[in-house]
């Protein structure tokens, strides 16, 4: 069964060539805004990739301790790895709730993609807070330093997606994310999906490959 | 909501009422109109619950490795840890991000980013004899 496009909202360019995509005509087939997140998300690959790789070269390279076996408490970390797992599926959810009009479970899973977010980042203060009570700070050795900088970075970026999120659902409380904003959706999921997936290989690569 | 936006939404009246006072079953995906730069429909509420489960699963496996770090060769659980991490990575990006179902443009940047990056990263990292 052939599938209609979504048109873009007013104010952006339409396609009147009389094609019937309902988007910009472009070289490319698809929006600008969408094809500029995923060149920004490509970019990012380069930009974390330099920090994963400054951690594994240095983190078995400290004078003096704590070592990553010293402070890493696992149980605690794969519970809030959990929860931004967690995070990916309610931001999917959203998404399908908003392409099909339902405005109320688009704002429920969209909160809720949130609160997850807030979890993690308030296990990644927690964390934070603990390592430096063991005596692990920024400035203790180089596993420390790499460390702090990598996930610290991480969490930067994932706050940024909730503060996006909230944006969203303000911006939806007040009716001004109607079905034809979905990609506004799609594009903030893709931002939020990306943070997902770089979690997927700090956890792996940082927390449980032993040094 | 207008007329025009109406006219936008998956299926009857009746089958959003259903859904609505339901759940999220009721609307087909083929029935849910595409976003600029999709070539199919993307998956179904119940197929983003199932992949999901399935990462659930694969992160349990992979901290249970983790325990087995005494019991099995170090190179084994590296290996099996990476595996895992990557297959999760490929399930979030085709699934979650849907570039399985997307534009092929938007696959091919993605790896480009992700090629280079560990191309790059592997060159450093050998030079300083990481891996030794």
């Amino acid at each position: 069964m052939a599938q209609a496009t979504l048109p873009v909202p007013s104010g952006s360019q339409h396609d009147d060539h009389g094609h019937g995509h309902g988007h910009p005509e472009t070289t490319t087939g698809t929006t600008n805004t969408k094809l500029a997140m995923w060149v920004f998300l490509s970019s990012e690959c380069l930009f974390f990739g330099a920090f994963i790789a400054t951690y594994l070269l240095y983190r078995g390279r400290s004078l003096k301790g704590p070592t990553p076996k010293d402070v890493y408490n696992i149980p605690f970390t794969s519970v809030t790895s959990f929860i931004l797992l967690m995070s990916s599926l309610t931001m999917v959810l959203a998404l399908a709730a908003i392409q099909r009009g339902d405005h109320r479970r688009f704002r429920v899973w969209l909160i809720a993609t949130a609160l997850f977010g807030l979890t993690f980042i308030s296990g990644q203060i927690y964390e934070f807070t603990e390592f430096y009570r063991e005596g692990l700070s920024l400035s203790t050795n180089t596993f420390g330093s790499s460390f702090f900088v990598l996930t610290g970075i991480h969490g930067m970026h994932v706050t940024v997606g909730i503060i996006w999120l909230l944006s969203l659902w303000g911006l939806s409380m007040q009716g001004k994310i109607e079905v034809q904003h979905s990609e506004k959706v799609e594009i903030a999921g893709l931002y939020w999906h990306f943070v997902d997936v770089v979690w997927i290989v700090i956890f792996t690569v940082v927390y449980l490959i032993p040094a | 909501m207008n007329g025009d936006d109406q006219a936008l939404l998956p299926g009857t009246v009746a089958e959003r009422e259903d859904e609505l006072e339901h759940g999220l079953s009721v609307i087909s995906p083929d029935e849910v109109p595409l976003l600029p730069g999709e070539e199919r429909a993307h998956p179904s509420p119940f197929q983003y619950v199932i992949i999901f489960v399935i990462l659930c699963v694969i992160t349990a496996l992979e901290i249970g490795l983790y325990y087995l770090e005494d019991d099995l060769p170090w190179s084994l659980i590296v290996g099996l840890l990476l595996v895992m991490a990557l297959i999760k990575f490929v399930m979030v990006a085709s699934w979650f991000m849907h570039l399985r179902t997307d534009k092929p443009i938007f696959r091919r940047f993605f790896i480009m980013g992700g090629v280079a990056a560990i191309t790059l990263f592997t060159i450093v990292l050998t030079t300083f004899r990481v891996f030794d």
